[in-house]
Parts: C-alpha cells; structure tokens; sequence
C-alpha cells in the first residue's frame, strides 16, 4: 500500500541566520507567530530584520507600532547595516504609529468595548489587504490587549486578528513583552496570547557568573517540525545571530 | 501684588454695577438711588431649571457693557447669530465681546467624528493609507476649553464684566474638581480687580457638593423657578445668598417684557 | 628582522579551511609561535581572521606583533579581556571588538562569524587564545562543549580553526577533547633547555 505522500507547508523565510534552520525552512505562511520577551531582549530588532529581509525580496510589509514612537523606531534601527531606510522611503515597509492609527478611527480612550476591538481589526486587516501586506510585526500585542478589559475579549481581539491576517497570507509576529519572574520567563503577559498564537518564539536572559546572555527558543510552531533547544542570540550590526546555548552554561 | 486703580476710572465705575436694569437694581437693593445693586468685585451664580430665563438674565447683566472691550459672554449653547438677534430685539449694545464655545467645540469634535466614522465603516482608502504611514505625530489634542475659558476671563482688565452662560458644559466634560479649582482662580481675579462675574449652571447639572462649593465660591446665589399658576407661566429668582448684605435676600417675581427683558415685578424680602 | 618559525608554515601549508589546528605553546615561546602562525596566514596565504583573545587585551598583542615586526591589522580581535579593565577600552585601534567576559564564549564564536562574513575575504580563520585562560572563567565541562561546538561550527563553515593551550596548564579532560577533534597539531609546547 502506498503511504500518503507528505505534505510540506509553504514556507516564509525569515532571512534571520540560525531561525530559519531551527523552523527546518521558516515560518508556515499566514501563520501569527507570538515574539515573546523580556525588555532588551531583542525582539523589535528581530522583527525590523524579518521585515527587512521581506521588502528585500519585494514583499509588502508593514510595522504596528505600539510601544515607541515610529520617528524613534527609526532612528534606533538605522544603526544596524542589514537596515535600509530606502524600503521605508519607497513604501515596501510601512511604518504606523499605532496611536496615530487610535486618533483617526476615534479610539483615543483607555479602554475598548467589543466595537473599539473590531474597529481597530477591520483597519489592520484592510491596510493589509489593501496594500497587500505579506508581512507584518505588531509591536507590541501586549499594549494592545492593556486596552481591551478582559480575557474573554483579549481572546476574541486576538483570534479575530489572526484569522484575518492568516486569510490573507499575512505571516505575523505579535511582539508580546513579559516579564521574567523568578528565573522563569512567562510566555505572555495574559496568559491567553500564547494559546491564539500558531507559535511562540520566547526571547530572555540567562544568567551565567553574573552577566546576563540573551537566547531565544521556539516554544510552539505549528504545521512544522522545529528545534526546541536554546539558542544564544547576538545582536551584531548586521542583526540577531544565533548559536546553540551551552548546555552546561545555562543555570537554572 | 495690589492693582493700582486710575482714579478717573475708581469715579467712572464706582463701587457697585447694575444687574441688567435699573429698574431691577432699585428693587434688588431697594433704594432708589442708580447706583447699581452689586459690589465692584462680585461672583454671581445664578442656577435653575431649564425655561427659567437665565440665559436671557446672562444677556441683559452682560449688555450693562460699561466698557465694551473689557466685557465677554461665553455662551457654551448658543451661536453668534442667535445672541446678536437677542441684543438686536432689546436694542442692546452688540459690540461687546463674545465667545461662543459651544459651536466651536460642535465644529472640532464633530469633525473628526465623523471622520472617524468613515474609517470605520468604509475602511482606509489607499492614499488614506499611505498618509497613515507618513503621519508620525497625533494632531493636536482636544482643545482644552477649559483652560481657555480661564483664560479668557483672567485677561480683563480692571472693572471688567464677564459672564459663563452655562458652566453645564464644562462639569459634563472636564474633571468637577478642575472646573471648580477654575472658577476659584476667575472669582479671585474678579474680586481682585473689582470684575463683576456672573455664572449660571442648570439644577441637576452638578453633585450636590459641588452645588455646595459654587454657592461658597460665589458672593450672590440667585435661584431661577418657574411654576405654573393658573393658566400662566410663574417667573421668579430667589436671592438666597448675598454677601454682607443679608437684607437684600428676597424673592422676586419677574416676567419677561418686550422692552427691558427680565422685568422685575415683585419683592418679598426674607430678612 | 625575527626569524618566524618556518616549521610552522610548512605544517599550515598542509592544512585545508577545514582544518582544526591545535597549536600548543609554552610559557617562554608563546609571542613567536603565535607571530610564526599568524605571518604565513596573514601574508602568505592572505587570509582574512579573527583573533579571539582572553590571555592578553587585544592592544598589548597588537602591540606585540608590531614589535616583532608583524602587521596584524588585516585581521579583526575580539577582546575578552580589555572591558574588565576600567579605561581598558580606550584605544586607538579600530580593529578590535569587546566581548565583556570570558564567560561569554557563544559571543565570542558570534561575533567571530559575524565580523568573517562581512570582511569580504575568501579564505578565513579564527585563532583562540588561549584554552588557559579561558579555563580561569569556565568549568572544564562547559569549556569542552563549547570547544566541540567552536571546531564544528568552524568545520561546517571552512573557517580554520586554531587553537592554542599550554599543555601542561590545560585541564586533562580539555586536552583530550582537542586531540580528539583537532585534526592538528603545531606543537610547540615543550621548552628545549639546550
């Protein structure tokens, strides 16, 4: 009897050295992919470099900016070499300063009723679709879901979100910030981003004699084969580079 | 620091103004002498429910207009045309200065409103879109018309008049506790440079405590009733608080003529 | 005008990009072993390299090479040793990047790689000085994994690898690991008293 032949998934690169190897290819497309970490981790650096690398190969993409002012966003990424402003310049990376985005769709409040959360999903899913955006980082979901009053509607804000991206073959990271408590690093910061999300990539700290070493590890990817291992992370000028972690280097 | 007042104007003004009338000033004080009823100095607040004829008192104290150009109305529910075609029918002076916040915060918020309703419902076009992406800063916030209201009053001069007509709009948009910490800083500006300040504000529009602080803010508290009597509407403005003259405490009974405007009728004094 | 050890470049001669070299040095010959390493390298085969160092800050080695008559600025340091030094890293020399601890050996091999990939040259290597010194910083265990990961990871991508210990300094479980993966040996770490 014949086996069924296998089924690979279409893949998005992510053009960052080690990630692809440790996705065996890269993301799945369409997937939303929670980018998990501590502050100074690197997170928003991984993103602009995943963006980057798409507007390389002529992709549409574009950045929700949550966390820090888009002129600032810039102004910080430029100092790294695999950054070429000339992408932002010519419109294959979009930069949106998420509350610009609030002001105009009348969302300048503290908290969002169910109307708010689809107002502000329909206005991402149709910059996406209109300029068709294949990639596409919010940064961060977490400030975001500070807006949305409970877990039930965080749940619904997120699952609508990455229905409709993933739709629309848009492969996502949902930058999402936690903190580390007691050595262990939560995975998001309401508990319900992680189980949403098609997979979940956490940045942090490991301590080593005092000093503090950055590493990433692919928690969950579905519709893919991945390395669960810790990697140590570089953030050199030409962006993240990952090495496998020591394993005799990581104290718990 | 103490404000130097110019001797010729200390003669001009002296120490009381009028109400709106002077028919209302002799009954106010009765005495018969046109001196005007209210201490150089004084805050007024005047409250009542709606159809009690305060927006027309607010009117007529501030048609009084010794000095024009040192005399505002701030109206937070009328237009311009609306006010002029009041002073036009009294043949009130109509060169006063005045402000019309209500219209102005209509135009600003409705604007963007219903710009945001069009991003909502019909989405962003692609030249919205690309505009998005080049917009790096919020345009400028609400306009703060509180502050400015504070402004505006706390730029007269000397012997100045201005009147609030209605503090509703404000207590329904601003923080209470800021508006009344404004009010405080107008009164003392009044009393300072011996303004005449009156505020009107609807019952139910304000918390009791609040109600409680304007009347201690103020030097004159006036209550605006109307009633039915008969078939005929019943006017009437209780004087329940004047400072240091409790024997102008009064009810007053007043109907609304087509030449003076709020015409007193009736005294009934309390003390 | 030194004379270089031309033992040293007749056996780099031999090698491939592939190649692991473990170069063992003693205490009195260590500046002329490295120097006779790194001129056949350098100008001899023009190769571009990174020169890890966490026995010396990176500008006394510069130093030292200059003195015996060796240019070494084609090549980039990584200095493990200069950012534990208050003011240590204030120097002239545009060639050289920091890692702040020799604990922090997967920065080391990182930026290595990083600086070999943006220098635009064919051929590279990466010289590890020294086992010794790092063994002060790391236990014997994690220094072995890591000088396994350091050899493979230079294997997979031809870089050649050298890597130099004193021998009868370095931890015996450390020493065995690199005669197992080292494909060679220079060895030059015994003193002939003559």
């Amino acid at each position: 009897m014949l086996g069924a032949p296998s089924y690979e998934r279409d893949r998005c690169v992510t053009g960052i050295r080690g990630l692809d190897e440790i996705l065996r290819g890269g993301i799945p497309y369409g997937s939303a992919i929670l980018v998990s970490g501590t502050c100074g981790s690197g997170k928003t650096t991984l993103g602009m470099e995943f963006l980057m690398n798409g507007a390389r190969s002529g992709e549409a993409c574009a950045h929700f900016s949550a966390t820090e002012p888009s002129v600032k966003l810039l102004e910080n990424v430029r100092q790294f070499s695999f950054f070429d402003m000339s992408a932002v310049d010519q419109g294959l990376i979009n930069v949106f300063d998420m509350d610009v985005l609030f002001s105009w769709l009348g969302l300048d409040k503290s908290t969002f009723n169910l109307d708010d959360i689809d107002a502000m999903v329909k206005a991402i899913t149709d910059i996406v679709n209109t300029i068709g955006v294949t990639r596409l980082v919010i940064d961060s979901v977490t400030s975001l879901c500070y807006k949305v009053p409970n877990e039930q509607l965080i749940r619904d804000f997120l699952f609508k979100l990455g229905k409709s991206l993933s739709t629309l073959g848009c492969t996502t990271l949902l930058i999402a910030e936690i903190t580390s408590v007691g050595g262990t690093a939560h995975r998001s910061a309401f508990g319900v981003e992680e189980a949403i999300a098609d997979g979940i990539i956490v940045l942090g700290d490991v301590e080593r004699m005092g000093h503090l070493l950055r590493y990433l590890q692919v928690v969950k990817m579905r519709g893919t084969d991945h390395s669960r291992a810790k990697y140590a992370l570089e953030l050199t000028r030409s962006g993240v580079m990952l090495t496998p972690m020591l394993k005799w280097g990581v104290s718990d | 620091m103490s404000i130097n007042f110019d001797s010729e104007d200390e003669e001009y003004y002296g120490d009381m103004g009028s109400i709106g009338s002077v028919k209302f000033d002799r009954i106010l004080t009765g005495t018969p002498h046109n001196t005007g009823s209210i201490p150089r100095g004084f805050s007024i607040l005047a409250s009542g429910n709606a159809g009690a004829g305060m927006d027309l008192f607010a009117k007529q104290f501030a048609s009084v207009a010794e000095d024009p150009e040192n005399t505002i109305l701030i109206s937070t529910s009328e237009t311009s045309n609306e006010i002029l075609s009041v002073y036009r029918k009294y043949d009130w002076p109509t060169d006063i200065r005045v402000r019309t916040m209500g219209e102005e915060y209509n135009t600003e918020v409705l604007t963007r409103e219903l710009a945001a309703s069009r991003y909502r419902i019909e989405g962003f076009t692609l030249s919205d879109i690309q505009k998005l992406a080049q917009t790096r800063f919020v345009e400028q916030k609400n306009h703060d018309f509180l502050t400015d209201l504070a402004t505006q009053v706390t730029s007269l001069g000397p012997y100045f008049r201005a009147v609030i007509d209605s503090l509703d709009f404000f207590y329904s948009r601003f923080d209470p506790a800021r508006v009344t910490s404004m009010l405080r800083i107008m009164q003392a500006h009044a009393q300072r440079n011996r303004g005449l300040l009156l505020l009107t504000v609807s019952d139910q529009a304000v918390e009791k405590s609040t109600e409680r602080e304007l009347m201690a803010i103020c030097d004159i508290v006036m209550e605006f009733e109307v009633g039915m009597r008969g078939s005929d509407f019943d006017t009437r403005m209780v004087i329940r608080r004047f400072r240091n003259a409790p024997e102008n405490l009064a009810f007053i009974t007043f109907r609304v003529t087509p030449e003076e405007a709020i015409t007193p009728e009736t005294v009934e004094r309390v003390a | 005008m030194i004379e270089y050890d031309a033992g040293i470049a007749e056996q780099l001669s031999q090698v491939t990009t592939t190649s692991s070299v473990q170069v063992r040095v003693g205490t009195s010959n260590s500046e002329m072993v490295l120097a006779s390493v790194l001129q056949p390298l350098i100008q001899g085969f023009g190769m571009g390299g990174v020169y890890i160092t966490a026995s010396k800050t990176a500008p006394n080695v510069i130093e030292m090479m200059n003195t015996i008559g060796l240019d070494v600025s084609p090549i980039h340091f990584i200095d493990c040793v200069s950012p534990g030094i208050l003011g240590g890293t204030q120097n002239p020399y545009a060639n050289i990047g920091y890692v702040d601890s020799p604990i922090m050996l997967e920065s080391m091999l990182l930026r290595s790689l990083h600086y070999l990939e943006n220098s635009g040259s064919q051929q590279n290597f990466v010289i590890l000085d020294s086992v010794n010194a790092l063994s002060i910083y790391n236990e014997e265990r994690i220094l072995a994994e890591y000088l396994h990961t350091f050899i493979n990871t230079c294997q997979n991508r031809q870089i050649l690898s050298l890597i130099v210990n004193v021998p009868d300094q370095t931890p015996a479980g450390v020493l065995a690991n690199m005669d197992l993966y080292c494909s060679d040996l220079i060895d030059r770490g015994q003193v002939v008293i003559n």
